[in-house]
């Protein structure tokens, strides 16, 4: 199980975590994303923090380690 | 039968992006990952932002610990003298690395100025060890010379004001930005430089570097004229940096692989076949070497996943974000809307398709707008 951290201040709307894993982001009214899930296991979240370009997303593992 | 060991030079982002997806889509053989600079990974755009502004140090990609635990071998401050593809063994300076599967990422090199190529004060900015030495100078009072109104040049004039250096921005043509952005974007711009401070001059061509006592003092112009300096930056671009296999970018298929089998290229170095543009393509972007180093991965691991990507870049400089989507050029026409603080520009071919799009601190329609244009470029 892998916890989803975005930082809302890095993120500038590229929008490329929607496209990696639709379930688990949006991108609010003003273009930056917002998490759908906390925790996930999919492989689309880890893609989703590799694509981001500001480095926003963080997918962690339960020792709190990045899971990318 | 996938490769057992796997050599990728150059310890950039498209190449330890190319290391972790093999490892992380299960890779079980050797990964090396050979970098000529003393620092793990990093991330390059922070080198004329926020590490050159000083708020921040540490520009790793990864946590300390990332690649040990992923058994990913990284070979630090290793200069790769020569290759050779038919033995399959890279020479080093500590030996000779062998492979089965070779990926070149080795980047780029800045472009130089000849006139001022080795002297006192003249700084290029590429490296991390580039912009500690750049950051070194930067304080206030000091005259800072920028050669090229480029990305590069532009954020370091940008932080560099913010730090109280007085900046000369000298611009080969007669606005920035003008091919790539249009005339209108090149005039807001040009006019935002200048508030801020900046000394820009436009038709700029440099000849020479005054310098006295091991310090510059000008940089003259070709028209005559001298802009007074105590450092000077040669931001005029990058090429690619294959002077091991050829000098020339290299040439790979949508999934980075070259010609030769086993041997591969990603990030800067490489122009990858782009099947929207129907044309091999270098393209100096974050996402599209994040996304070759991972198609390279996938190539190795014996699956197709080429990389076709709208190209994306962002600049933030003199309070603006700017984030360009599609392409620069192939355009007729630009539609610019907004205020100097928030506009965007949308680019269009003759026959009206939109090529590409400028957003100027308006993040909220970047998402809309790669999406309209991967419809129009990737859909074929």
């Amino acid at each position: 199980m892998f916890r989803i951290e975005i930082d809302r201040s890095l993120c500038s709307g590229f929008g490329s975590c929607v496209d990696s894993a639709p379930e688990h982001f949006r991108l609010g009214d003003d273009g930056i994303a917002v998490a759908l899930l906390a925790e996930s296991s999919a492989p689309g979240a880890v893609e989703a923090a590799r694509a981001c370009p500001m480095g926003a997303i963080a997918v962690l593992d339960e020792q709190g380690r990045e899971a990318a | 039968m996938s490769p057992r060991k796997v050599l990728i030079v150059g310890a950039g982002l498209a190449g330890s992006r190319c290391a972790e997806v093999l490892r992380a889509e299960g890779f079980a053989g050797e990964v090396v990952l050979a970098g000529d600079e003393a620092h793990p990974p990093y991330e390059r755009p922070a080198l004329s932002k926020e590490l050159l502004a000083g708020r921040r140090d540490d520009v790793a990609l990864r946590p300390e610990g990332f690649w040990r635990e992923r058994e990913i071998e990284l070979r630090l401050s290793t200069r790769i003298h020569r290759i050779d593809v038919r033995r399959r063994l890279a020479r080093t300076s500590s030996g000779a690395l062998s492979w089965d599967a070779l990926v070149l990422a080795t980047g780029a090199r800045p472009r130089r100025l000849p006139a001022l190529d080795g002297r006192p004060g003249v700084h290029a900015l590429r490296t991390l060890a580039d912009a500690f030495a750049l950051r070194s100078e930067l304080a206030p009072g000091l005259r800072l010379a920028v050669v090229g109104a480029g990305f590069v040049g532009t954020e370091v004039a940008s932080t560099a004001v913010d730090l109280g250096v007085e900046v000369s921005l000298l611009e080969a043509g007669a606005l920035p930005f003008a091919q790539l952005l249009g005339e209108e974007v090149g005039r807001i711009l040009a006019e935002r430089y200048r508030s801020a401070g900046v000394d820009l001059r436009t038709e700029a061509r440099v000849e020479s570097l005054r310098a006295t006592r091991g310090r510059p003092r000008a940089l003259r112009l070709a028209c005559g004229t001298e802009v007074a300096c105590d450092a000077a930056l040669v931001a005029v671009g990058a090429q690619p940096a294959t002077e091991l296999v050829g000098g020339k970018a290299l040439e790979t298929d949508a999934c980075g692989r070259t010609a030769r089998p086993g041997v591969y290229a990603c990030g800067d170095a490489a122009a990858a076949w782009r099947p929207s543009a129907a044309s091999y393509t270098r393209i100096e972007h974050w996402t599209s070497a994040a996304a070759q180093g991972t198609a390279v991965a996938r190539a190795i691991l014996g699956r197709s996943a080429p990389a076709d990507d709208v190209p994306y870049f962002w600049s933030d400089q003199f309070g603006l974000r700017l984030q360009h989507v599609g392409h620069g050029s192939g355009w007729d026409r630009v539609a610019v809307e907004g205020a100097p603080d928030s506009f965007s520009a949308r680019y269009h071919a003759r026959e009206g398709t939109l090529v590409g799009a400028l957003l100027a601190n308006r993040p909220n329609e970047v998402a809309s707008v790669r999406r309209e244009l991967a419809g129009h470029l990737l859909a074929a």
